[in-house]
């Protein structure tokens, strides 16, 4: 688990860097994605399935990376671009595809049905993370400088 | 008192960066509307689209001004995001001048992708760490890196030629899957398949994706559902690419390769 943060951390801070995040964020990025990933790997593990793993790790990675904007008053963009991309089911796409060549339809639509259920859970995750009034975020800053 | 069109065309100089480098339309419209205000131009009326921008001030006074932009979706850029960010800041506390804001605005705008050589290693290493990240073991690891640092140098050289994102996914997937496939040839113990998720990750539009929810979060339809068919279409693209060169090698070698 600890071996999978360390890499989340270096693979999402990789994308971070070909999306010319600012330099002083770069570890930041890194820990929103690693953040969301464990979330993930966690949810699996209490044998949630896959599609409420997406939900609770893309909230977890949403509220993150607004936490960490409102603090470094840079925009949330760049934390949720990069932490996302753990999340994003690109092995979905590739087995949806694998299974059509392969002429395994049962298999091709139950790969395609998850990798869409696997992005609406990524859609939602983020909807609800941004359901919470950007004003409470605004006065992390203040919390912080008045301890 | 600075006239009108001085000030409309920085906003929408500002808010035409911004969605260049892949900020979401929310922020663009917010940033250009703060400008105005800070600059003491109440009446005005802005409307952001995901590829275009429209804005207009003072329509009922002498100066009356409007602009149209037309704005391609580009590469992100995440670092100009950020400074863009910063400057508005600074123009809305009233701590930068007209002029001053142009100067920053122009230092904003030439703030340079990382270098070639940084790219390469880097989107090796991102593909490396995917490949593990989805199950695959230190060997498809390595395999991932070199995948990905070839995958690089070809987008590299395919944005130099201006050529279509069809194009671009299509042909960037079916390379990563050629690669991958022939590594395994020579008997090495390649989880192929780890290998090829990994190295398509550069490719998969988490971007549009993420970009598309907030402008549909927002109310943005339109700019949500242009993004959203970036999405679907990229991603369509990646499994026609990944789907014909499996394929093409299984009736080449044989479905044994594929058990």
């Amino acid at each position: 688990m600890i071996l999978q943060f360390i890499v989340c951390i270096f693979a999402t801070i990789s994308f971070a860097v070909l999306f010319t995040a600012p330099k002083s964020e770069l570890i930041f990025c890194g820990l929103c994605g690693a953040v969301g990933w464990i979330v993930y790997l966690s949810c699996l593990e209490l044998d949630t399935g896959a599609t409420i793993a997406n939900l609770l790790a893309t909230l977890a990675l949403t509220l993150l990376a607004r936490i960490i904007s409102a603090l470094h008053k840079m925009p949330v963009t760049i934390y949720l671009i990069s932490g996302i991309f753990p999340l994003v089911p690109g092995a979905g796409i590739y087995y949806t595809s694998y299974y059509f060549i392969m002429n395994e339809m049962a298999e091709c639509s139950k790969a395609g049905m998850d990798t869409v259920k696997v992005a609406g859970a990524i859609v939602l995750g983020i909807v609800f993370g941004f359901a919470l009034p950007q004003s409470w975020f605004n006065r992390l800053p203040h919390l912080r400088r008045g301890r | 008192m600075a006239v009108t069109k001085e000030i409309l065309a920085l906003a929408v100089e500002m808010g035409d960066l911004l969605l260049r480098n892949g900020a979401e339309v929310y922020r663009v419209e917010d940033t250009v509307m703060h400008i105005l205000n800070a600059y003491e131009i109440h009446d005005y009326d802005v409307y952001v689209l995901s590829n275009g921008i429209f804005a207009s001030a003072n329509e009922d006074r002498d100066d009356a001004c409007s602009m149209i932009r037309h704005v391609p979706l580009g590469a992100t850029h995440l670092g100009r995001i950020a400074a863009l960010n910063q400057l508005s800041r600074e123009i809305c506390s009233h701590e930068c001048s007209l002029s001053e804001a142009w100067e920053r605005l122009e230092t904003c705008k030439t703030i340079p992708y990382n270098k070639t050589a940084v790219r390469l290693f880097f989107c090796g290493l991102g593909c490396a760490c995917f490949g593990y990240l989805f199950g695959g073991g230190p060997l498809d690891a390595v395999t991932a890196f070199f995948i990905g640092l070839v995958l690089q140098i070809f987008l590299d050289a395919l944005g130099r030629s201006k050529s279509s994102k069809f194009i671009k996914n299509i042909l960037g997937s079916a390379l990563v899957t050629l690669l991958a496939l022939l590594a395994m040839l020579p008997g090495i113990p390649v989880h192929y398949d780890k290998v090829i998720i990994g190295s398509i990750m550069p490719l998969v539009p988490g971007i549009a994706l993420t970009t598309s929810i907030r402008d549909f979060f927002n109310g943005d339809y339109l700019s949500g559902a242009i993004h959203m068919i970036d999405a679907i279409l990229t991603a369509f693209c990646i499994a026609v690419g990944v789907g014909t060169v499996i394929t093409v090698f299984r009736s080449l070698m044989g479905g044994g390769l594929f058990t």
